[in-house]
């Protein structure tokens, strides 16, 4: 008998022999995924497109690259592919229903992993509370879903490094793969240290060639998957022409979002820099409290399981855990750090928004809350353990529904799909401006949701747009963090010349042969692009050529 | 029984609080602002 773990041994199958069947408990985790992504997408699963931040989908999107920093690669072009199977709305809505099944599954299998004879409940437990949780629900508010496709797929990421073998990691970081760079470190942050220290015995040299061993194919795979984006982000920086603004590091610090501080919204996985991508009502101190206190069961339910079992992964997502907690703490409390690197190197600029990397301690997180249930299952009647799946909703209920709403959907209007197609149809080269300049948008036919500028993916050939980012702190102050594009640098200037001054040479040197401007005054506008030829008037729209 | 007693609390305090916050998020709110160009977001 091992002892130590004999709580593991009274679960939902051991104790009263209600073993749950295979399929169910194969899946028990995928379906309590799908039914939770269901209840937080709520109307975001209507008709239309979910527009919202960063979540910008687009009817018949195009297969290209962008200027600048390759965010959106190769998530952008994965839409594109699939979009061209399936309607681009349905493909989004599987993207994000996907994210929940894919999370919940494999939160699912590491408690299954490591609580063999444990039952169903406590691996449901487990896949409720990582498809539930603040980090997941701050992120797809602000609409970063290609970094919830390295966070729905870390689980799964982990398993294959404890295991081994370079095809059954590859296969497990080809969501991150899909998601790009930021889904990409998230899961180098978690998977790195996991080969490194699932080994065990040796000691000194032995140890060290080992770790190296072990390391070695993951950091590789880690490297290939990582090239859609790391070659067009690497070029610029090699060039010295990449800029990362070391303001960034105070505009995406993590802030807090409830009563506790910024330690506490990060321990209790929140504290995204943005404060409409908090779920609404999130900052209730009672629910709050509730948060804080499961986030206590958690971690020691995490670190009994390091002192009775230790499965392979556990030393290393112990410090993955640790390191993005200390990573995201960096910008709020030592920000001079992530400032120092970032402007020493541009490379160095995805530290800025450091609570992307509290990722890894939202899984040691939900295996914790799974050791904990095992536990109360041998305490407690089998249906009042079972109630504890539900515990990871009610701390959080009001992520339900779209978190009230804040997910919805919308139609593009007419005109957006006209100017897709004559730009589009258009086989000569030239650039498309997109105007006004400013990022992001809130249109009235999306709810008033501000939404990133939808031409920035609708286009099959070059978008030149503001990436400047501007973020308003208390007092109506605001933090201007510098574009990143070399392109959009100079054209920004240009723009801001005297409103007199012509644009139409400039622009056409810059390779622009399109402008795309809504909601200007005609005639002013057209005044600064002389010899320029109008070919589209809408209410909302205006598409120039030059 | 002492524990299932104090699951049982522990679950009511729960789905009050939930219920709680529910009701304050479903509350009527002000329309959200119409504006041409937005923040990325404001701390």
């Amino acid at each position: 008998m091992w002892r130590p773990f004999r709580f593991a041994r009274l679960g939902f199958a051991g104790r009263d022999g209600a073993a749950p069947g295979p399929v169910l408990a194969r899946t028990g985790p995928a379906l309590l995924g799908l039914a939770l992504g269901v209840l937080a997408l709520g109307p975001a699963l209507g008709p239309g497109f979910a527009l919202r931040y960063d979540m910008v989908f687009v009817p018949n999107p195009p297969l290209r690259l962008n200027d600048g920093f390759p965010r959106a690669v190769p998530s952008d072009q994965v839409v594109a592919l699939l979009s061209a199977l399936l309607p681009a709305e349905i493909v989004q809505k599987l993207i994000l229903l996907g994210l929940f099944v894919l999370a919940a599954s494999g939160a699912g299998a590491l408690a299954r992993d490591v609580l063999p004879g444990g039952g169903i409940v406590p691996r449901l437990a487990a896949a409720a509370f990582y498809a539930w949780n603040a980090y997941l629900a701050q992120r797809l508010l602000i609409g970063q879903w290609a970094l919830l496709l390295g966070y729905a797929g870390l689980p799964w990421a982990v398993r294959a490094a404890a295991r081994g073998g370079t095809v059954r990691l590859a296969a497990a970081l080809l969501p991150a793969a899909a998601g790009g760079f930021q889904a990409m470190l998230v899961s180098a942050l978690t998977v790195l240290p996991v080969a490194a220290l699932r080994g065990r015995g040796g000691g000194g040299g032995g140890r060290a060639r080992a770790v190296l061993s072990s390391v070695a194919p993951s950091l590789g795979v880690v490297a290939v998957l990582s090239l859609p984006w790391l070659v067009p982000a690497l070029v610029p920086v090699l060039r010295a022409d990449a800029a990362a603004d070391p303001a960034g590091v105070a505009a995406f610090a993590p802030r807090a979002d409830g009563p506790f501080g910024t330690l506490g919204s990060l321990l209790t996985l929140g504290g995204i820099w943005n404060s409409h991508a908090v779920v609404p009502g999130q900052d209730m101190p009672a629910l709050a409290a509730v948060r804080l206190a499961l986030t206590l069961v958690a971690v020691a339910g995490f670190v009994r399981l390091g002192f009775v079992r230790r499965p392979a992964w556990w030393p290393g997502l112990a410090a993955a855990a640790c390191a993005g907690v200390l990573i995201a703490c960096a910008g709020a409390f030592a920000p001079g750090v992530p400032r120092a690197l970032i402007g020493w190197w541009a490379g160095f600029g995805p530290l800025r928004d450091g609570q992307v990397y509290v990722a890894p301690f939202a899984l040691a997180q939900a295996v914790g809350v799974a050791v904990a249930v095992t536990a109360l299952r041998a305490a407690m009647p089998a249906p009042v353990a079972a109630a504890a799946v539900a515990v990871p909703v009610l701390v959080l209920p009001t992520f339900a529904l779209g978190a009230f709403g804040r997910l919805g959907t919308a139609e593009y209007p007419e005109e957006w799909r006209r100017v897709q197609a004559v730009v589009n149809g258009d086989p000569a080269p030239g650039a498309l401006l997109s105007l006004p300049w400013s990022a992001y948008r809130a249109f009235s036919w999306n709810g008033g949701r501000v939404v990133l500028d939808p031409a920035t993916k609708m286009f099959a050939r070059p978008v030149v747009w503001n990436d400047a980012l501007v973020v308003g702190t208390g007092g109506g102050g605001q933090i201007r963090v510098a574009a990143e594009s070399p392109r959009a640098r100079r054209i920004g200037a240009l723009l801001a010349g005297p409103a007199a001054s012509p644009l139409t040479g400039p622009l056409t040197r810059e390779g622009v042969r399109y402008v795309l401007a809504g909601g200007v005054d005609e005639n002013t506008f057209l005044s600064r692009l002389p010899g320029a030829t109008p070919v589209y008037r809408g209410r909302e729209l205006l598409l120039v050529r030059l | 029984m002492l524990k299932v007693l104090a699951a049982l609390a522990v679950g009511a305090v729960l789905a009050g609080v939930a219920s709680v916050a529910v009701v304050n998020v479903a509350a009527p709110t002000a329309e959200p602002p119409n504006k041409p160009l937005y923040n990325y977001g404001d701390r």
